[in-house]
């Protein structure tokens, strides 16, 4: 976290702390005359770029209450202009703090508490110095804006609280109503004995008390309100001896030793008093309302924007570097997994290689010998000889005497196929071993004898069962012509009285056979 | 807010810083994109590798049977000459004998330029399968000695034949009874074939 300086400020001296961690450090000290701007000004030259806060605890602090209409954004912050310009003349150092809302009858109203300083003068060559020296303003503070955020860190739970410090600038009073300021005070104070100072905390706790009566901040009955009066070191005995609780106001002292411990600041200047808190919680945990304006603070937004701007690259590489990690851790995984499955892999081939070395010595590749050995089979199912089917025809034949083959072509053919090719070329087209189903085809050409030429009738019912006798055995008539067209797609001749040419009527069976 | 040239300036780099860190996180995650999407190619082909090696183990039994089957065909292959180069003059010597032995009366024979049937892919090399076609013109003084003919021939081996065609027809000469005249005459195509099998080792 980059260090911020704290300018304290107060009527008289100005004091400039640097806060890191977890402790403060006094770096200069200014008075409250020319000559300190002066110092001042020297002084910031060596801190051009610096986070500077102003935390200012004078007496001419002043609070008043308003309400505005219920708004929000842009026009509520117009009213908010408005309200400060009408209340204060010089707006350069102005605040207002929302006190909650207010529902009336009629609408519903946001009370306000206008702050600023009376005397803002005071505070003008020191803002101005630091915006020429180029620093990064944050915010100018006053301790009562910080009195809230103390009494949480000490233990005020809500209602109504005063919240008493003795401060280097003198005795500040804060009352703080529901977590929230309502009003505060300066007394100025002299060196006295812890007795004394401790009877004045009580006579000036009682006055302010009475004070807000009187405002009706406070009501006149009630419950007592509670008094955080934070001690001296080692004068919480005479403090707590001093601060007797009665029926309007209930103290409790706190040890600084011990506020300190409660806000985290380990380490505090000789001679700092009560403030020393409040400087720290400008520096690290400042309201949203101070009083600088916006012009006031742009280097501060500006620089505010450069770290939210990194900020969200940081971010987003984070995210990036989250959710890529988790890939990789998911690569990791599969890589894992990858090795496992080559190494299952690779056993197992070494054990196949193992059984398989076993296997008989081949001249050839496995892959090789299998396949030569699958195509042979193939080509010699596709493969048939003729054999067969002239021992079938000669069976018929037997039957049929009358019958005289003259040719007989057997060939292969793709299974369908309805009748042999004309050509040479045809013939080798035809060739099945490139085919799917191949068949076997028996083609028988012959004459019949024994068998008036003119006796049609007679002749075309025996080649009709011889025929019919060639199908069978697995063998199919695939197509037959007859020594006489009798269908009605032909032409049937005839020669009825003339003579005998003595040539017997010819025929064609054409049977097929599948290969298995 | 309205920003002045030289604030605008100052949150240049800042942006730039910004932008590298997010094309950082981006190249972060694109790359643990790539990776894992390559990881997940190769665990797909370790698993396939693992998958197929581990049913090939679980069939070698089966295997081995095939193996040793085909092995006896394979042997057999090579014993009858179909493995390996043509032996044309073999072919031709098988033919004479027979002629001679089957005293056939007349036999005419051409084989043709040899033609690749077909290639089968193996490893690590091609199983090719040749053919020859051999046209046959035979005298026959019976149908039976064309069957003789065709069984002498297979079984001569040289080569696998697969007969595609043969045509048996009449001659229609009468016998002179002075010699032996052919009553039937045959024509017929065979495709005389032989394997080689690039991979065997010679």
């Amino acid at each position: 976290m980059a260090a911020r300086r704290i300018l304290y400020f107060t009527a008289e001296d100005h004091y400039l702390y640097r806060s890191a961690g977890g402790a403060l450090e006094l770096e200069a000290r200014f008075s409250g005359d020319d000559l300190g701007v002066t110092a001042f000004r020297e002084h910031l030259r060596a801190h051009r770029g610096a986070l500077f806060s102003v935390l200012a605890d004078l007496a001419g602090e002043d609070f008043h209450e308003e309400q505005i209409p219920y708004v929000r954004g842009g026009d509520r912050e117009a009213v908010v202009q408005r309200r400060l310009a009408q209340r204060y003349r010089d707006t350069r150092l102005v605040t207002a703090l929302s006190l909650g809302q207010v529902v009336t009858a009629e609408r519903r109203n946001e009370r306000l508490l206008l702050a600023s300083f009376t005397n803002t003068q005071q505070l003008a060559p020191w803002l101005d110095a630091l915006e020429e020296a180029g620093t990064r303003l944050s915010g100018v503070y006053s301790v009562p804006l910080l009195a809230p955020a103390l009494a949480a860190k000490l233990g005020v739970r809500g209602g109504r609280a005063l919240i008493v410090t003795a401060n280097r600038a003198g005795l500040r009073q804060c009352f703080v109503d529901q977590g929230k300021l309502r009003f505060a005070r300066l007394e100025r104070t002299v060196e006295m004995v812890p007795q004394a100072l401790a009877l004045f905390v009580r006579s000036e706790t009682q006055r302010l008390a009475q004070y807000l009566v009187t405002l009706r901040a406070l009501p006149r009955e009630g419950a007592p309100v509670q008094v955080l009066v934070v001690a001296p070191a080692g004068q919480r005995a005479a403090f707590e001896q001093a601060l007797v609780s009665d029926a309007r106001l209930v103290f409790r002292t706190v040890d600084y030793p011990e506020a300190l411990q409660a806000i985290r600041l380990r380490h505090v200047p000789e001679g700092t008093q009560s403030e020393a808190l409040f400087l720290h919680l400008a520096a690290r945990k400042p309201p949203a309302e101070q009083f600088a304006s916006r012009e006031d603070r742009r280097r501060y937004s500006v620089w505010q924007l450069q770290r939210g701007i990194m900020a969200a690259g940081a971010v987003g590489l984070v995210a990036c570097a989250f959710v890529g990690g988790s890939r990789w851790l998911e690569v990791m995984q599969v890589s894992d997994q990858v090795a496992m499955q080559r190494n299952e892999a690779r056993v197992a081939a070494q054990q196949y290689e193992r059984i398989t070395s076993t296997f008989p010595v081949t001249q050839t590749s496995t892959e090789n010998m299998k396949v030569a050995v699958v195509e042979f089979r193939r080509i010699a199912e596709r493969s048939a000889s003729p054999e067969a089917a002239f021992v079938h025809l000669s069976r018929v034949l037997e039957q049929f005497p009358q019958m005289e083959v003259d040719v007989v072509t057997w060939r292969l053919g793709r299974a369908g196929e309805a009748r042999e090719p004309r050509s040479a070329e045809a013939g080798s087209a035809a060739r099945p071993q490139a085919q799917g189903d191949v068949a076997v085809f028996v083609e028988v050409s012959g004459r019949v004898n024994a068998t008036q030429r003119t006796d049609y009738r007679g002749i075309t019912a025996q080649v009709q069962r011889f025929a019919a006798a060639l199908a069978g055995s697995g063998y199919e008539p695939v197509r037959t012509q007859l020594p006489f067209d009798v269908t009605s797609e032909g032409t049937l001749t005839g020669d009825i009285g003339g003579s005998e040419t003595g040539e017997a009527p010819r025929f064609t069976v054409v049977l097929s056979r599948r290969l298995p | 807010m309205t920003f002045t040239r030289d604030e605008l300036k100052n949150l240049l780099l800042p942006a730039l810083i910004t932008l590298a860190l997010l094309a950082a996180g981006g190249a972060l995650i694109w790359s643990a994109d790539n990776a894992l999407a390559g990881a997940r190619i190769e665990l797909a082909a370790a698993q396939s590798e693992r998958r197929q090696n581990a049913e090939r183990l679980a069939r070698i039994s089966e295997e081995e049977r095939e193996v040793s089957e085909k092995l006896d065909v394979y042997r057999r292959l090579g014993q009858l000459n179909i493995l390996g180069e043509e032996r044309r003059l073999e072919w031709a010597d098988a033919i004479t004998r027979i002629r001679g032995e089957r005293e056939l009366l007349d036999l005419r024979y051409r084989v043709e330029r040899q033609r690749l049937l077909t290639s089968a892919p193996g490893k690590p090399a091609n199983v090719d399968f040749f053919a020859s076609t051999m046209k046959v013109e035979l005298a026959l003084l019976h149908e039976e000695d064309l069957l003789r003919f065709l069984a002498d021939l297979r079984n001569s081996g040289n080569a696998f034949y697969s007969v595609q065609r043969c045509v048996l027809s009449r001659t229609g000469q009468a016998a002179t009874g002075v010699g032996i005249t052919p009553r039937l005459r045959a024509e017929c195509e065979i495709d005389l074939v032989t394997i080689i099998d690039r991979a065997a080792k010679r």
